[in-house]
């Protein structure tokens, strides 16, 4: 019996060192960033590499954020981040929830090539999208930019939205409709505060999305002064990278955190989100 | 009356979006790619048939079916190392016991929240760099000769599947871990006691009920794999600072050949292409999904 139970500590020591480990293993990317950002300028061309900074210092912090346009960049982003949001879920909305709640005709056939004109990558439109924006204005506009990173996220909001709206029984609606409320009270009243859930994690997904995309920034955008943050820590990384690697790995780790700190936010809600959507008869 | 415009409307403002930002650049590209549209020929091109298809698939060295292959088995090697090594990840994760399981899942979870082009871009620098990488410091320290590894095609290949992988890791084994919770615990108890062994319980049980909740997202996983380009383009690729390695996917290929050799027609019937290829494997493997999608 004793000899099972110190099998059993042994396992599960051995599986604890393995996750620790692996957990290191999964961070070094990010650890060894970290400790090149707050690391003063030569110390990592020296032979002596360590995860602790030797001679720590905030200097490349505070010249990511007011020596490079830093909060411009930032600034850009989260407008165009926030812009998208917005009109993804005008134009998403009432869309799934049409498809969810409607009967009509075409309705199947339209849901199915939605889906396989989602399989087209997006990059690959790119060019006729930038022959198709340039003559009316919309290339190194934001509005072009809104433009195209809605569109390419609205198959998605819509599927995932529709799928959700899907298990909101209609029971509810269908009563308050025999008490005399109409459509838009319908969704302000009773789906969309149902609805909840899917609305934050589609939003969130949109957003990063946005967050994340530099292919199409780069190539629609020009003039530092417009610049969003994938933009910027791109032209960062491009020119002379050597000298600008720990001012790179500083801005990047401040670019991520809003990303991680979204990410890990809504882990928690999609979880408790899915589970209170759990329809209760 | 009023009920059958309704729907209608309601999905207009996505359908119009949609078919600008989606539908019509699709359509555009099969028109192109008839053409000889090119940097020299911006306004003046002309339809050339079915020439830049030809090209694609009957001259092996323009690139595009290499390009096709080594896409094939990028996405044949990601997907076996992506379905088990995640899958004893996850084993292990739910071992009995083990105290710091969330702690450690929210750990693994990291290269999946990081913005996916942040994390190639410190990959490419901080660890295959050929000065000051961290692949090379220590392989100075152990007194090798430093290795360029993304000027090599073999190197670079193996450089960008670990970054893929790293980035994708954290899905699966977040997958197969919500699978493993799923199943009733007293399948495991009655085969206990019918004396099955560990591997046996694997084989009977636990790869049984995952199967059928990890196969839409492996499918998934195989689509963005297949059309995997940031970390191809970003550590090899990238204008201006090429590494030398021709490790060409299909959409990376397709994407010089559009920004870079400003070939537009001969890049659209590579799109072109590679949509079929995308459309007949969606159409093989979503017929459930459309079952379930219309229900």
């Amino acid at each position: 019996m004793n000899g099972r139970k110190t099998k059993r500590a042994i396992r599960l020591l051995l599986t604890n060192l393995f996750f620790i480990l692996i957990c290191f293993a999964c961070l070094i990317p990010i650890l060894y960033a970290l400790s090149v950002s707050l690391n003063t300028g030569n110390s990592m061309l020296s032979s002596h590499f360590s995860f602790i900074p030797e001679r720590f210092t905030w200097d490349n912090y505070r010249t990511v954020l007011f020596k490079k346009p830093f909060f411009l960049w930032l600034k850009n982003s989260v407008l165009l981040a926030l812009f998208t949001v917005i009109v993804s879920l005008a134009v998403g909305v009432p869309a799934a929830y049409a498809f969810s709640r409607y009967r009509f005709k075409g309705r199947n056939h339209m849901l199915y090539i939605l889906l396989l004109l989602n399989a087209f990558p997006s990059i690959l439109s790119m060019f006729a999208l930038y022959r198709l924006l340039r003559p009316i204005g919309l290339v190194n506009s934001y509005l072009g930019l809104i433009l195209i990173y809605t569109g390419s996220m609205t198959i998605f909001s819509l599927w995932n939205m529709k799928g959700y709206f899907d298990t909101i029984p209609v029971d509810i609606e269908q009563a308050a409709q025999i008490d005399g409320a109409n459509d838009y009270q319908i969704v302000t009243k009773i789906v969309l505060p149902l609805a909840k859930p899917t609305i934050i994690v589609t939003a969130v997904l949109v957003l990063l999305s946005v967050w994340n995309d530099y292919i199409f920034a780069i190539n629609f955008m020009s003039g530092a002064e417009k610049y969003t943050l994938a933009v910027g820590l791109y032209s960062l990384q491009a020119t002379d990278y050597t000298r600008n690697w720990p001012l790179f790995s500083a801005a990047s780790l401040l670019a991520s955190l809003p990303a991680l700190i979204i990410f890990f936010l809504i882990q928690k809600h999609m979880r408790s989100g899915l589970t209170a959507g759990g329809v209760k008869e | 009356m009023r009920k059958k415009i309704q729907p209608y409307a309601y999905s207009l403002p996505a359908l119009i979006v949609i078919g600008l930002i989606v539908l019509f650049p699709i359509l555009y590209t099969g028109y192109i790619s008839l053409t000889n549209m090119s940097v020299y020929h911006w306004f003046d091109f002309h339809p050339i048939g079915l020439e830049n298809y030809k090209k694609a698939l009957l001259v092996f060295d323009s690139g595009f079916l290499p390009a096709l292959l080594r896409t094939l088995l990028w996405t044949a090697v990601n997907m076996a190392l992506q379905l088990t090594v995640p899958f004893f990840i996850a084993i292990l994760l739910n071992s009995e016991g083990l105290r710091f399981k969330d702690f450690y899942k929210t750990i693994l979870m990291f290269p999946w929240a990081m913005p996916a082009y942040v994390s190639i871009l410190l990959w490419r620098m901080g660890i295959y760099n050929s000065e000051f990488g961290l692949l090379n410091q220590w392989l100075k320290q152990l007194g090798f000769k430093p290795v360029d590894w993304l000027s090599g095609d073999g190197t670079a290949f193996a450089a960008c599947l670990i970054v893929n992988l790293w980035m994708a890791f954290p899905f699966m084994i977040m997958m197969i871990d919500g699978g493993l919770q799923s199943i009733d615990k007293s399948y495991y108890e009655s085969a206990t006691l019918d004396g099955a062994g560990f591997f046996m319980k694997m084989l009977k049980i636990t790869v049984p009920s995952l199967r059928p909740i990890i196969a839409p997202a492996a499918i998934m996983t195989t689509f963005t794999t297949f059309k995997q380009f940031d970390i191809v383009f970003l550590m090899t690729q990238q204008q201006g600072s090429k590494t030398g390695a021709n490790i060409h996917t299909v959409l990376t290929y397709a994407y010089e050949k559009a920004f870079m050799t400003n070939n537009y027609g001969y890049s659209s019937a590579i799109s072109i292409l590679i949509f079929a290829i995308v459309i007949a494997f969606s159409v093989f493997t979503t017929k459930d999904l459309k079952e379930e999608g219309t229900r």
